[in-house]
């Protein structure tokens, strides 16, 4: 969608730990964790950087 | 595979739902469990400190998943000042630090030995609904889709939950109300093997940083912040790595194992079933928002909810209105603590440094009949009339 930032959650295993912490507070309900796959869904996510913030390894970044 | 039918799906494999699994069919129903992970308990998400007075009223019997007893807690001003809780004065509060995995493999077996069907790898994806109501789960194994029948379905995924959230019950939660979590396993430290320990104040903002010790020289040492007190400086990784190196009993240690989550320490939420679903632990938002702990309340609640299911089975009503049964059971055992506790957090996460050093300095030393947040200002009353002025409505 033009317009919206770039998110990016860095899920190759470097930063993020599959810990679910930006699946339980995403207020919308768009990212999916199962097991080291981690994924979200772009049409629904408005950016709310929520999930930045919930995140303990600062594995999100939205820019 | 084919699609299934069963009388209650149980939908994660945590305590909660090994627990309400366990009830349901020990109450006769036919009970499928599905668990998206390959191992149950695996990764732990947890700081293994647990209290021991509830096991025996939901059926725990004590077991190899214990790491060892604690004698009690201390807690630690920002100046370092401590006040020490033994067992007593706790009401049985604090006790046993375990093995994350082998509790939850535990419950999972007395489940399975009492006819739970467990299917591993197996992750919920979506509700069925008919007529509104939920009549079970689309869940994916391997690749591979198929549908999941049931007249009741448990919601039991933890703090993660969606499964509430695509039933339609509102569980969402604000920044306020979730600490966001980092917990390293650290061996070469000097933990003291007879204390759960905590640090309160700015190393921790809105949360705090545990100790919990596992054996002698091996402990957990992990932080909660709260989100909302999260800035782009710093995330709990950097909250905790800065109290590790201000610590050298513990910055001379060695990391092992690195986890993380979410802890929800919102109010008690207003629903918690609705028609063909109930939902337990802390897919219900059950943690105890003081203390983050939220073992024992899934466990307490996946009796009850576990019990009405098989009933709602049995009476062929599996309604929201029949699942009052379990909204009211567990509020009734569980609520006004819950609340209670959710708003003393409100209170304490606004205490500045100076005050959480005045409170302890005046708890160290001193006999609590009983250790409640109502003894606790009462004492702090007496020395600092100033600072309980906020606090009037709990004394
Ligand atoms: C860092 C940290 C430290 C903690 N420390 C403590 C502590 O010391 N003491 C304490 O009492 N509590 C502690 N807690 C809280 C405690 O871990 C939880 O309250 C407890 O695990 C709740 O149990 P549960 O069964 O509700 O959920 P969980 O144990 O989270 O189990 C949920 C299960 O559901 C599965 N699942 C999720 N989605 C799906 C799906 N779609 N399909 C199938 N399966 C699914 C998950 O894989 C998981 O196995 C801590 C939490 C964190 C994050
Ligand atoms: S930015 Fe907001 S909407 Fe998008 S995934 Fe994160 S929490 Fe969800
Ligand atoms: S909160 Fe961060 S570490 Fe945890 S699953 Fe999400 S992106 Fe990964």
């Amino acid at each position: 969608m033009p317009g919206k930032k770039h998110l990016h959650i860095e899920s190759s295993g470097q930063l993020c730990i599959y810990c679910g912490a930006c699946v339980g507070i995403c207020p919308l309900n768009c990212i999916y964790l199962d097991e080291t796959r981690i994924t979200f869904d772009e049409k629904v996510c408005t950016r709310c950087e929520i999930c930045v913030k919930a995140c303990p390894v600062g594995a999100i970044e939205i820019g | 595979m084919s699609d299934l039918k069963t009388d209650v799906l149980v939908i994660g494999a945590g305590p909660a739902g090994s627990m309400t699994a366990k009830w349901a069919a020990k109450n006769g129903a036919k009970v499928v469990m599905i668990e998206k992970r390959q191992e149950i308990g695996s990764p732990v998400r947890c700081g293994e400190g647990i209290s021991k007075s509830w096991l025996e009223g939901v059926g725990i019997k004590p077991g190899r998943w214990i790491n060892l007893e604690v004698e009690g807690a201390r807690i630690f001003s920002p100046s370092e000042k401590v006040f020490e809780i033994n067992e007593k004065d706790a009401g049985n509060e604090v006790g046993y630090v375990v093995e994350r995995t082998a509790f939850d493999k535990q419950l999972a077996i007395d489940a399975a030995n009492v006819g739970v069907d467990v299917f591993l790898k197996t992750a919920a994806v979506t509700m069925l609904k008919e007529n509104g109501r939920i009549v079970g789960a689309k869940v994916k194994r391997s690749g591979e889709t198929f549908e999941i029948h049931a007249p009741v379905t448990i919601g039991a995924d933890g703090f993660e939950s969606q499964v509430g959230r695509w039933a339609g019950i509102p569980t969402n939660i604000s920044t306020r109300d979730m600490d966001t979590c980092l917990q390293y396993r650290m061996t070469n430290v000097d933990c003291d093997v007879r204390y759960c320990d905590f640090y309160l104040g700015k190393v921790a903002p809105g949360g705090y940083v545990w100790i919990f010790p596992k054996a002698e020289g091996l402990a957990n040492v992990g932080i909660g912040v709260q989100v909302s007190k999260v800035t782009a400086m710093a995330d709990a990784r950097t909250y905790l790595d800065r109290w590790i190196d201000h610590h050298p009993g513990y910055a001379k240690g060695k990391k092992i194992d690195m986890v993380g989550g979410g802890v929800s320490i919102s109010a008690p939420i207003k629903q918690t079933v609705a028609d063909g679903i109930m939902l337990v632990g802390d897919a219900a938002r059950m943690i105890d928002p003081l203390t983050g702990g939220g073992i024992a309340n899934g466990c307490i609640a996946g009796k009850i909810c576990g019990t009405v299911a098989a009933e709602a089975v049995h009476a062929g009503t599996p309604t929201k209105e029949f699942f009052q049964k379990y909204e009211k059971g567990w509020r009734a055992l569980l609520e006004e603590k819950l609340y209670r506790n959710w708003l003393a957090k409100e209170k304490l996460v606004q205490l500045s440094d100076e005050v959480f050093d005045k409170v302890i300095d005046v708890l160290q030393g001193y006999k609590l009949e009983k250790l409640s947040v109502h003894n606790i200002l009462k004492a702090v009353h007496e020395k600092y009339p100033e600072v309980t002025k906020e606090f009037e409505e709990f004394l």
